[in-house]
């Protein structure tokens, strides 16, 4: 019933302040109104970047969004940190113990130095195994798309799609980190930063928050006349570790989200007419298309090249720019999304509105896809 | 009574003017290690500790490496350096009570000029390990004449040229070097100084703290995975619980080869992409190459690629493992394993 965004990118303001604005916005977008005290239980998404009060920051959520006293629960579940807190107040509101509840993602990451942001860039990986080898997230996708790859031919062309086209609309976005067009031919010179993946295959470092009101439906329809219902959630894990998972180029963690959304759904794949997915690097944007169910094994590359996925094609994936050029602050993200759809389901997505659409799905990743969590929204 | 019944070299595939010389990533241990490994054919006839003999310096981890190495325990004694100390160590240990015994001497002279001189550098780095074993028939050493001078790893190269007296009385296992076409080799620079000051890391690296790192040991350095019997299924690293069945009390060790491994992936991580304690290695050597390897029964690690050329590696190619340093961390040095490509270089391309 209600949702509200900062500005992403590399922000003076704190996570306190970006708690704030995205709290106030969310208030503010309420048709009818909504007060403080009528919140009844709120949950935070966030790492914890860079230590900002990385225990027991569930208090400084209260503070700043005035509501001292209405309990709290962090969730963290790395970058997919946001889709999960989503879900927990799904649950709760199913469970019939809060009527009205408050979802927060915050990330500030840009205030610290650079070796400390490169530390907590790695800390949701396997520290263990991968880390020791010498792997970051872009060295673990790398690899991942190294195998994609290897399975299904080059795909390079698919992957500067994405970015093109995330990119594209990363600039009708005025929220996103880059409001700027990119051309296929700078994303394929970029420097490479993990084989195959250069410069453009990477989301940047962002700081913003985002904020979302939950309700019953006969609740939420008090506070205003075109809510966008969560008709289904889904959630699934898999080894922290790519070298104990039986494959690479799928996310058995999305894999088995989907199954589990589309199912309390009671929704099919062909219902669906807008994703927002998890793309941090552009080779998670073509899996995900395959492991949510709208391109079969091998088959992304080619249905992104024909531009289906387009903000005007028949399937627009990631309208708001997605990670790449919207920025990916890590517990924001997946509330994020979710603000996008309840614009975009609501008709108030401004230039970057896409023609047509009553059924979307967001996709939330955590890691190299050891979470994801996968939510299924309607309007109408 | 003990024997001599292997001998096993290990010569680093680095070459400058032909001589060996060691990556940045190879020390006395990791030489000496992997001799060991080549060496060590488990006598399992024969419970208890092992000895090993060091003959000159070694780092830190040298004195408790051996036993995490082998999975045995270990009983360490070290020695100077130079054939009279090898010398002494094999008249020392084949007169000794029994059970199996190692010699191992690693040299680093371009590491270590002060030590060295130049006599040595020209010899290059390499390591020995001698694995001598309980024998009621003493038999004689076949050292060669005046052997109780010089370089206690050239003295046993040496042994390596055509010997019937050295075949009767030792299997010898490894690299012996000088073979052209046999191995492949890599042109590299000699380091200027040692790389302890060199690739030091900042204080924000990932931090494994040293007990947990120990504790892995088993899986990093050995291989061992856990074969569990009520589901047939293979847990790696092990973990003490099957990653199929969750069951914990039906697992069993197994090991897991080092070498012939197949790449399911690879990736060649540029500048920026590594995480901050690769960040002196990067700056020392450029980029390198992570590949993810499938060693048996689709049990799969991921692994640092060494003495290859970065971005040479391709999916479906053979490597083999070898320990080597990681980087340094609460003040020593992390050892793991790393990759080697298994097959000759495609293309001779030069590499500091």
């Amino acid at each position: 019933m209600g949702a509200g965004h900062t500005r992403f990118g590399v922000l003076d303001a704190g996570p306190r302040a970006l708690i704030r604005s995205a709290v106030d916005a969310a208030f503010a977008s309420v048709d009818r109104g909504a007060e403080r005290g009528d919140v009844s239980e709120a949950f935070l998404a966030t790492l914890g970047f860079g230590g900002h009060q990385i225990g027991n920051s569930s208090a400084a959520l209260a503070e700043e969004a005035g509501l001292v006293g209405v309990p709290v629960t962090r969730v963290e579940n790395a970058c997919a940190s946001g889709g999960f807190a989503l879900r927990a107040a799904v649950g709760a509101i199913a469970a019939g113990s809060a009527p009205l509840t408050l979802v927060v993602g915050v990330e500030k990451m840009t205030d610290v130095s650079n070796a400390r942001r490169r530390y907590w860039l790695g800390v949701s990986g396997d520290t263990e195994w991968e880390r020791l080898a010498g792997l970051t997230f872009a060295g673990v996708y790398g690899l991942i798309a190294a195998r994609y790859f290897a399975e299904h031919g080059d795909a390079s062309d698919a992957l500067a799609e994405v970015a093109v086209k995330n990119h594209e609309n990363g600039a009708l976005n005025p929220n996103a980190h880059f409001q700027k067009a990119v051309s296929r031919a700078e994303v394929r010179a970029a420097p490479r930063v993990a084989r195959p993946l250069g410069l453009y295959d990477c989301c940047p470092v962002s700081d913003g928050a985002a904020a979302l009101l939950l309700a019953p439906p006969e609740v939420a329809h008090r506070y205003t006349d075109t809510p966008v219902y969560v008709d289904g959630t889904g959630a699934g894990t898999d080894f922290l570790a790519v070298q104990e998972r039986p494959e690479l180029t799928r996310f058995r963690a999305t894999q088995h989200a989907a199954h589990d959304a589309f199912r309390s759904a009671g929704w099919h794949r062909s219902d669906v007419s807008l994703l927002e997915v998890h793309d941090c690097f552009t080779i998670a944007e073509l899996l995900a298309l395959e492991d949510l169910g709208f391109a079969g094994p091998g088959e992304a590359p080619a249905l992104t090249l024909s531009g289906a996925t387009r903000r005007t094609g028949r399937l627009p994936v990631n309208p708001d720019g997605g990670l790449k050029a919207k920025g990916h602050p890590i517990g924001a993200t997946g509330v994020s999304q979710a603000f996008e759809i309840f614009l975009q389901l609501r008709g108030q997505a401004g230039p970057r509105q896409v023609p047509w659409a009553e059924h979307a799905l967001a996709h939330n990743v955590g890691g190299a896809g050891a979470t994801a969590a996968v939510s299924l929204f309607s309007v109408g | 009574m003990r024997r001599v019944v292997r001998i096993a070299a290990y010569v680093p595939a680095g070459r400058s003017n032909e001589v060996p010389v060691a990556a940045l990533d190879e020390d006395e241990f990791t030489l000496g290690a992997t001799a060991t490994e080549r060496a060590w054919a488990a006598p399992r006839e024969e419970p208890g500790a092992v000895v090993v003999h060091l003959v000159g310096d070694v780092p830190p981890a040298a004195d408790w490496g051996y036993a995490a190495l082998l999975g045995r325990e270990v009983e360490v004694a070290h020695h100077g350096s130079g054939s009279g100390e090898l010398v002494r160590a094999l008249r020392e240990l084949e007169e000794g009570p029994g059970g199996p015994a190692l010699i191992v001497a690693a040299e680093l002279p371009e590491r270590t000029p002060e030590r060295g001189a130049a006599k040595s550098t020209a010899s290059g780095a390499a390591a020995v390990a001698y694995l001598l074993k309980s024998s009621e028939e003493p038999g004689p050493f076949p050292l060669p004449k005046g052997s109780a001078r010089g370089s206690a790893v050239r003295t046993t190269l040496r042994l390596g040229e055509p010997s019937k007296e050295a075949a009767r009385a030792v299997t010898l296992v490894g690299d012996w070097g000088g073979e052209p076409g046999n191995r492949r080799t890599i042109e590299r620079k000699v380091p200027k100084r040692t790389v302890d000051g060199e690739l030091s890391v900042t204080s924000e690296g990932a931090y494994v703290p040293r007990a947990r790192y120990l504790e892995n040991l088993p899986s990093r350095w050995r291989f061992i995975a856990e074969a569990c019997s009520a589901c047939r299924g293979t847990t790696f690293p092990a973990r003490g619980v099957c990653r199929r069945c969750g069951r914990a009390d039906a697992l069993s060790p197994v090991h897991l080869p080092y070498d012939g491994g197949r790449v399911v992936a690879v990736t060649t991580v540029g500048k920026g992409g590594q995480p901050t304690e690769f960040d002196a290695q990067v700056e020392a050597l450029g980029p390198y190459d992570v590949a993810l390897v499938e060693l048996a029964r689709g049990m799969r690690v991921t692994l640092q690629v060494t003495d290859s050329v970065p971005g040479e590696l391709e999916v479906g190619d053979r490597v083999n493992t070898m320990l080597r340093r990681l980087y340094p961390m609460e003040g020593e040095w992390r050892y793991g394993r790393k990759a080697v490509p298994a097959h000759p270089s495609r293309a001779p391309r030069k590499r500091n």
